[in-house]
């Protein structure tokens, strides 16, 4: 049985959703670092500490979850890192490709038992 | 076809703006967990304080297609009480996101010539955004003062500065739809727009001042001429 990922960055503006999904991973595994950020800025800044996955919402207060996937792709190291998209936008997931992304959930319609899906997914 | 094209716009964006609530409500609701009755109580204050706001914010658009019909009395009214009554009922939600309001009085009880109900969904509106823009610990500033000629009311947050285009349409009095949905990220703009079609009607002028660290939004009112008479 594989171990659980150690480290989770939770990007995300409504802090409300946000900590619905980071109670639904501690209920899943109370022994996750799970790090919750506001804004893109201040997740990639936190970068030098590789996450073992990113939950990413796309409309974020200054630089868009977008510019914040660019910044992934950039570097050998942060490119690796599994991002799940989880947004209400309706976003085509062929014209992502270029990203290591590894799904997306809708805001609107997913359930908790998804993320923790992606979880246990990418744990390592 | 200019106002068609402004109707849709602002439709879609104001129907994505409900979106968010409603998407969260859901999630929420699929958090409970009953042999966790401390956790359940915590996220149905959550479910009802989201909804509350949803709620007030779907009520207000209604308010805005009735501008027209003038269903909305003007009276002379006491801005303090109305502003008590909106920090009263904000309380918890800034408590709950560990946010504070702080309220400063600089006028001396004077009287505005206002609606009520348009006066304090403006009040609440510009403390809902104050919240949203601020980080946890910080403190939102309401104040109140005199000028010569009207009451101002002002929301100051500590989030990012007000883009320079919606700066100068709030200044031209210009904002006449809900803004694209990434003008201030997160943010259609819709409460800002309600707030500034209310004050509109009510023949009071809506601003915005930048700051390094944040915008202030205000509101000036016109004073009424009668007494203290209807101050309750």
């Amino acid at each position: 049985m594989p171990n659980p990922p150690k480290t989770i960055y939770i990007i995300d503006d409504d802090e409300l959703f946000a900590d619905c999904i980071k109670s639904a991973i501690k209920k899943h595994d109370k022994s996750i670092a799970i790090k919750t950020f506001k804004n893109a800025l201040d997740a990639m800044n936190s970068l030098d500490d590789l996450p073992d996955l990113i939950l990413l919402d796309i409309l974020l207060p200054g630089p868009d979850g977008f510019t914040f996937l660019n910044e992934l792709a950039s570097y050998p190291d942060t490119a690796k890192i599994p991002v799940v998209l989880v947004t209400s936008l309706a976003l085509p997931e062929a014209d992502l490709s270029i990203y290591n992304i590894q799904g997306i959930l809708n805001k609107e319609k997913m359930k908790p038992t998804e993320v923790i899906e992606y979880v246990k997914r990418f744990s390592r | 076809m200019h106002s068609e094209v402004t109707t849709t716009s602002g439709i879609f964006v104001a129907a994505h703006e409900l979106k968010a609530p409603l998407a969260l409500m859901r999630q929420l609701a699929l958090s409970l967990d009953p042999e966790n009755p401390a956790e359940t109580k915590e996220y149905q204050d959550k479910l009802i304080s989201v909804s509350d706001r949803a709620l007030r914010q779907v009520n207000d658009l209604a308010k805005v297609a009735r501008l027209e019909d003038a269903l909305f009395e003007m009276e002379p009214v006491a801005v303090r009480g109305v502003c008590d009554e909106v920090t009263e009922e904000l309380k918890y939600l800034f408590r709950f996101q560990q946010r504070s309001l702080k309220v400063s009085y600089r006028n001396k009880q004077k009287l505005a010539v206002a609606n009520r109900d348009l006066l304090h969904s403006i009040i609440y509106n510009f403390c809902v955004n104050a919240l949203k823009y601020s980080d946890e610990d910080q403190t939102s500033l309401l104040t109140l003062k005199d000028k010569k000629q009207f009451i101002r009311l002002e929301v100051r947050d500590f989030g990012p500065a007000l883009p320079t285009d919606i700066y100068q349409k709030i200044a031209q009095n210009n904002l006449e739809g809900p803004t694209s949905i990434s003008f201030r990220p997160d943010s259609s703009g819709l409460g800002l727009f309600i707030a500034t079609r209310f004050a509109r009607y009510m023949k009071a002028n809506v601003g915005a001042t930048r700051h390094r660290d944040g915008t202030s939004f205000f509101v000036d009112l016109p004073v009424s001429n009668q007494g203290t008479l209807f101050n309750a």
